[in-house]
């Protein structure tokens, strides 16, 4: 059963997960921290991994797992081999082979949502900034149960959901479970949660998530806005984008709600009869045609056609820390990927 | 000691499974010429604005209005699977092995451009949460009125039904079947449309001819096929259970766009091309494919969750 080598590559860490594109579908992958193997050695500092695919049966590596190899404690003169963890302390491999699904994880629980704006969760995690995660079961804030947030400002202990503008929430979220999902939808531009709209001349519509990911500047988007979310006049409509704000996942529109009701979540206790959820969907990208001067006005073409989002088999490498497959920011880290001949 | 027990193969092989293929024959069909890059376009003219219009005999021409065209672009993408071959499998097994491995790409073929029509749905179009059930979840199951909420989306939104009616007979348990737009949904939903107000299943309708053997029932306007591999998404409801999505259409919402000159390509590579020494030989299957979702309006869809989940 020789293995080839059929891809591999390096990568600088910025201390987040990193996905890696797979169409080899490896049996057998290897990753090392090039920098982390420095002396003299950090006592725990995970220096590589290694992970076995479903050709190996039994023996092959669960979510979020593999064979890790870390600098001993006390520091030694050797390297010691462990497990990656499967909760919520060390984060190893996970390969993933379809979308939309969630990547294989155990669930977490949440302790805490505050009422804020933007909300901010108390949860022990491995997460790093950008993560998307998958929020349910959320005690106290079920209007928001099913959402899915980008997260930001994250420590091991917890991190803000900048997309959620929370202050006009009843209570805070008191219990709940997350999970991490992937990044992107199987298929781009992919539908957003929508977490508030402005009363304004050039509506400014918040989503759950950083819409620069997948909508410009000149795209059109279509709303769908249950009643229970009070702006009715503005669901079933299609809005041009003027401008994308990544540092506030808001975008800007061409629709006028100045004279619309205001938006606004519907009350947790009115979960689950109350109609949710709030979504953008795309919907093409507007033209003008000048029949009189034959002049077209249009946007930046490259980004908007329809597309496969994600790449899919991926192998998600762990972040979150030293103890981690990606390490530390700036880390140098190789991979390859092998495969079984037979 | 006893002799080797004997056996015996069967003269043909056993069916290979598949799953209902139910994402693209309800979504329109493009063709993208060859040589002229690889985003494919879709355009429509949106409808003129019927404000005002009316000439008051001053002679003064009123202002013209400049159309405003939407544009649907969608990239086109190439997929493929191969199969490798022994000579020593066909040479000790039998020779139909090649025969069988080719209809199985060809089968690949057509589940997998299935699946990639089914994560366009499942991606791109908004979803609203059935609340009219008692299973008590976040979304509930389905019921009559969450589907009645889909039709007046749709019809509000001027979206024209796909199916056309299939007219009352005097057949005793049977009753007429409206034109119909179409919706999508898991297996694991049919006991819950089995309970849904109204529902019509598939044997009461006054005709069976022509209908395809994915549809399931009929429930107010939509009329519902099923498949294993709908869309789903595990452990999301508020009661951490599993989440389907049922997309929910009328004509001209989506398009599945071909590249001419590769679609569905199936090809043999002999063992002398193969192997060094002649002794491993590959079957091949190719594709394109672009997927759009054209017109927002006249998509809609149902997020449910199941009240007997399997």
């Amino acid at each position: 059963m020789p293995f080839t080598i059929i891809d591999g590559g390096s990568f600088i860490s910025d201390a987040g997960s990193k996905n890696i594109d797979m169409p080899m579908s490896p049996d057998y992958m290897r990753v090392l921290n090039v920098t982390r193997l420095k002396t003299p050695i950090t006592p725990l500092e995970c220096v590589g991994g290694e992970w076995f695919g479903a050709k190996f049966g039994s023996g092959a590596s669960a979510a979020n797992r593999g064979i890790r190899y870390k600098h001993p404690n006390p520091a030694t003169s050797s390297l010691f081999v462990d497990s990656f963890d499967t909760a919520t302390a060390t984060n190893g491999f996970t390969y993933v082979t379809e979308i939309p699904s969630i990547e294989a994880q155990a669930a977490n629980a949440i302790t805490a949502i505050t009422a804020a704006s933007p909300a901010v969760v108390s949860q022990t995690n491995t997460y790093a900034d950008g993560d998307i995660i998958q929020l349910y079961g959320t005690t106290g804030m079920l209007q928001i149960g099913g959402m899915n947030f980008q997260i930001s400002s994250s420590s091991g202990s917890g991190y803000t959901l900048l997309g959620l503008p929370a202050a006009g929430f009843a209570a805070a979220g008191t219990a709940g479970f997350t999970r991490r999902v992937s990044s992107a939808g199987a298929v781009e531009p992919r539908f957003l949660f929508v977490t508030a709209i402005s009363q304004a001349n050039q509506a400014v519509i918040t989503c759950s998530v950083d819409p620069s990911s997948h909508y410009v500047a000149g795209m059109k988007v279509h709303l769908s806005i249950p009643y229970s979310f009070g702006m009715t006049q503005a669901n079933q409509v299609t809005a041009k984008i003027i401008s994308v704000d990544s540092a506030t996942y808001q975008i800007t529109t061409d629709l006028n709600s100045s004279a619309f009701t205001a938006f606004a979540f519907p009350a947790s206790t009115a979960s689950p009869t109350a109609p949710l959820f709030a979504t953008l969907a795309p919907a093409g990208a507007s033209t003008q045609y000048n029949p009189v001067t034959n002049v077209q006005t249009g946007y930046d073409f490259q980004y908007q056609p329809f597309r496969a989002g994600q790449f899919v088999p991926y192998m998600k490498l762990g972040g979150g820390g030293s103890a981690n497959l990606t390490g530390i920011a700036d880390d140098v880290i190789n991979w390859m990927a092998y495969k079984l001949e037979t | 000691m006893a002799p080797e027990l004997p056996v015996q193969a069967a003269e043909d092989l056993l069916s290979t499974p598949m799953f209902m293929l139910i994402h693209s024959f309800g979504v329109d069909l493009h063709y993208a010429d060859s040589y002229i890059g690889k985003n494919y376009r879709m355009s429509r003219f949106d409808r003129l604005s019927t404000d005002g219009g009316r000439l008051d005999g001053s002679g003064i021409d009123p202002a013209s209005e400049v159309p405003v065209r939407t544009d649907i672009d969608a990239e086109m993408e190439i997929y493929s699977k191969s199969v490798s071959v022994n000579e020593q499998v066909i040479l000790f097994d039998g020779n139909k092995t090649l025969t069988k491995f080719t209809a199985l790409l060809g089968q690949w073929i057509r589940e997998k451009e299935d699946l990639l029509m089914r994560d366009l749905f499942s991606s791109s179009v908004s979803y609203i949460n059935s609340t009219g059930g008692l299973n008590g979840d976040q979304p509930s199951d389905p019921t009559r009125n969450d589907f009645n909420n889909i039709e007046n989306i749709l019809l509000s939104n001027d979206a024209r039904s796909m199916l056309t009616d299939i007219e009352a007979e005097n057949k005793f348990s049977t009753g007429g079947v409206r034109d119909a737009f179409i919706a999508l949904a898991n297996t694991n939903l049919c006991a819950d449309l089995q309970a849904v107000q109204g529902v019509l299943l598939k044997n009461a309708y006054p005709s069976q001819a022509g209908l395809r053997p994915e549809e399931y029932c009929s429930i107010s306007r939509f009329r519902v096929f099923v498949s294993s591999k709908a869309a789903k998404i595990p452990g999301i409801s508020l009661q951490g259970n599993t989440v389907y999505t049922v997309p929910m259409y009328g004509l001209e919402a989506a398009a599945k766009i071909e590249q001419n000159n590769y679609t569905s390509t199936i090809g043999y590579r002999p063992a002398w091309v193969v192997s060094s020494v002649a002794q491993n030989s590959q079957l091949y299957a190719k594709f394109a494919i672009a997927r759009a979702i054209t017109n927002q309006n006249w998509i809609s869809g149902l997020n449910c969750t199941t009240f007997n989940p399997s």
